[in-house]
């Protein structure tokens, strides 16, 4: 079981999205799973890129929401957020039209932006 | 020799160690207990799994009442959530035969993209129905556990099984936690309420299956812990939160949505009063009171304007009091469903807790009412007046409602949601009155050579203490938790979807290039639903409530015929029919329909027959 320390740690360097690295990470990933879908279908592949992706999110979420929690609140706020992202997102695309292969990436693509920019703002508020 | 600091450490990471075996050992019990042809959980559950269970929650209530970081002892918390709320989704093939079977084809059909807009067809199209099916929360759930289906890349099915089970067992002992926090700012109530939301049956029930309304449970939680936040806080950061997540409530299912709505605008009143009491007590109190009888009458009020959107046709009616003996209706008013089905043991398992909460919102209610500044008295009167609220809704929907599209049941999760936090309260005063009883009644060290100096009386009390702190409260709150198991998984039912059913499904699904219809009994449909979705235009599987497909299936089996997969054939446009029977459901007739749909003059061909030969295909391809 990670300590507090370390798992604060990872998620401070998360948060912080340097030069929006773990966005672009997000946004890589989101790749990673539409090419396994497509080419390999490989669950052990799709397991790790889920688990990221959801890390990442999670976290920007947890920290533009509830950055007066403790640690372990406030990842588990950012993981039901992004659940409820992903399923608001995904629920629009189906009730627009549906949510094929194509449909299911953007929407990967656009929550991942939404939870990038909301944790930027939250940064530049606390920052000024 | 009492402890020192360094061997309690010690003995709780021992016992922790202990306890995550436990849990993997009851798991991999659960696993062995897996089953391809069941009708309960009961009749084939690993008989060493509930004693396993016994001992694991036993073990996990002390470490609850350590100073062991509450992260920790929340981790071990969920992870005993997610057991107990797995049995169907590990135990069967298809998980448990109830609406999630039903909400698992509507899934399948989003993920194949078999239709737009949202899930299956309706039987009549206007505005109306149009914006209902949308917002639906089969459509959120559907995109939910197609959305993680595709990420893990892995059949949709797997998902939806596991969806609400893991989502419920994580998230439901937070919300309890954090509710009860809010309450009571006390870490160890906390996290006793957050086990003890296990202890209530129709809320594991719901936390087991996979259906729009437990999602909503969970969001409807959540929005109740921020309405106790609003209450006492003024940041606007948490009304936008409170609002979300009732929202959310509301787009998973529409009872959880208007339940979260009603007890919202209660939390709006309380906030109003809390501010304005101080001006004027009175004259607070009269918006408390309309918002309260407001509050109460929306769900009846809602239910009945549903109609609106063509989905249902639900009323008022008072039919019940005059065709109902007086006692059926007091059996009804006190207990509800389960005055037809009378067993003390269920009984005292469903209402136990809620009754304990009731007693002790009673006394809180008593001790706070000469102190107005009390600081967590507006909480617990808000959660008293909405644990009202679903008290007085639930004998609304019961006897005075008629068509409702849900069990009234249904309900009681939400009174288990707000009685849970008083449990703890209750438990945990109990543990503290004996242990300040211990404390003056003992030594201010508890060794053999200290208790010899005490009088054979003193001793006596200190034993008795002893035991009932370290033994007897752990075990009668393991028992309850473990027990309320009999009670959240029925120990009744239909024969579950088998193993043959689903092989056959998935045989005709593979090797059908064609459209196809299949004409079969309600329990094979459950099964080509969940493989082929609800109701879809290339593999139809009639629904479970179209009279065609009924009579279709009695007139198969009366009298196989190519005449009846014509007629199916021609109803559907399609240009293949097959035909199912299954041994197990059609009983002692199960041969004698085999040997006339085999008979040539018949020309069906025997299309699949499953190995055990309990399940035969016939099918029949136009021209």
């Amino acid at each position: 079981m990670p300590s507090g320390f370390q798992l604060s740690e990872v998620e401070t360097l998360i948060a912080q999205d340097q030069k929006f690295l773990f966005t672009l990470a997000s946004y890589v990933i989101t790749v990673v799973i539409y090419i396994n879908l497509n080419a390999f279908q490989y669950a052990v592949l799709g397991t790790v890129a889920f688990i990221l992706y959801f890390l990442i999110n999670g976290i920007f979420l947890g920290h533009a929401f509830f950055d007066k929690e403790d640690t372990f609140f406030r990842l588990m706020f950012g993981f039901l957020l992004l659940i409820m992202f992903l399923g608001f997102v995904g629920w629009l695309a189906v009730i627009i039209y549906n949510l094929d292969v194509a449909r299911f990436t953007v929407v990967l693509l656009v929550v991942a932006t939404i939870c990038s920019l909301l944790n930027r703002k939250v940064k530049y508020r606390s920052a000024t | 020799m009492p402890l020192s600091e360094q061997g309690r450490r010690r003995l709780l990471r021992c016992s922790e160690i202990l306890y995550l075996f436990l849990i993997a050992f009851s798991f991999y019990l659960l696993v062995l207990s897996r089953t391809g042809e069941a009708r309960t959980v009961w009749e084939v559950l690993h008989p060493a799994f509930i004693p396993v269970l016994l001992v694991t929650t036993f073990l996990l209530i002390p470490i609850l009442l350590t100073s062991e970081k509450t992260t920790y002892k929340l981790l071990f918390i969920i992870v005993h959530s997610i057991l107990i709320h797995s049995l169907f989704s590990v135990i069967f093939p298809a998980g448990d035969l109830s609406g999630q079977q039903e909400a698992l084809g509507k899934t399948r059909l989003i993920y194949d993209n078999a239709f737009l807009h949202g899930a299956g067809p309706l039987p009549f199209r206007t505005l109306q129905t149009e914006i209902f099916k949308r917002f639906s929360g089969d459509n959120f759930q559907a995109a939910l556990s197609v959305i993680f289906a595709r990420m893990l890349s892995i059949d949709v099915i797997w998902v939806h099984l596991f969806l609400v089970p893991v989502l419920w067992g994580v998230f439901v002992p937070i919300a309890a936690f954090l509710t009860t926090k809010t309450l009571s700012e006390n870490d160890k109530v906390s996290v006793l309420s957050a086990l003890l939301i296990s202890a209530f049956p129709y809320a594991t029930y719901f936390g087991a299956i996979s259906v729009p309304n437990s999602l909503g449970y969970i969001f409807f939680f959540f929005s109740l812990y921020f309405m106790l936040r609003y209450i006492v806080s003024n940041d606007s950061k948490i009304t936008a939160l409170m609002l979300v997540f009732s929202f959310f409530a509301l787009l998973s299912h529409y009872l959880t949505g208007v339940m979260a709505f009603s007890l919202l605008l209660l939390a709006v009143a309380f906030k109003a009063y809390a501010s304005e009491k101080e001006k004027s007590s009175r004259n607070a109190r009269l918006p408390l009171v309309i918002a309260f009888i407001f509050s109460t009458s929306i769900l009846p009020l809602s239910l009945i304007y549903l109609r609106f959107f063509g989905a249902f046709q639900t009323s008022l009616t008072l039919d019940k009091f005059y065709e109902l003996p007086l006692e059926e209706i007091v059996g009804l008013f006190s207990l509800g469903e389960l005055t037809y089905a009378f067993n003390l043991k269920l009984i005292l398992l469903v209402f136990i807790g809620s009754v304990i909460a009731l007693i002790w919102m009673i006394y809180l209610l008593y001790c706070l009412r000469r102190n107005p500044h009390a600081k967590f008295r507006t909480l617990v009167y808000f959660l008293f007046a909405a644990f009202l609220i679903v008290l007085i809704d639930y004998r609304i929907l019961k006897l005075f409602m008629t068509g409702l599209p849900f069990g009234e049941e249904r309900l009681w999760v939400f009174r288990d949601f707000i009685a849970a936090p008083f449990v703890a309260l209750a438990i945990y005063a109990v543990v503290s009155w004996l242990q300040s009883l211990l404390k003056a009644k003992s030594p201010p060290t508890i060794t053999v050579a200290n208790l010899k100096k005490l009088s054979k009386g003193n001793v006596l009390r200190v034993l008795s203490l002893l035991l009932a702190l370290n033994v007897l409260i752990p075990v009668l709150l393991g028992g309850w938790i473990t027990f309320s198991l009999s009670a959240a998984y029925p120990q009744v039912a239909p024969l579950q979807t088998t193993w043959y059913e689903l092989e056959a499904v998935k045989y005709i699904e593979e090797n059908t290039k064609e459209k196809y219809v299949v004409i079969s009994d309600i329990w094979t449909i459950y099964a080509g639903e969940m493989i082929v979705g609800l109701s879809n235009p290339r593999a139809y599987y009639f629904s479970g409530s179209s009279k065609t497909g009924h009579d279709l299936f009695v007139n198969m089996t009366e009298n196989p015929s190519t005449q009846w997969m014509l007629s199916a054939m021609n109803y559907t446009n399609t240009t293949v029919a097959y035909f199912i029977v299954t041994e197990p459901r059609l009983g002692t007739e199960f041969n004698s329909v085999v040997s006339k749909a085999k008979a040539p003059e018949n020309k069906l061909i025997v299309f699949y027959v499953s190995d055990n030969k309990k399940l035969y295909v016939f099918g029949y391809r136009e021209g």
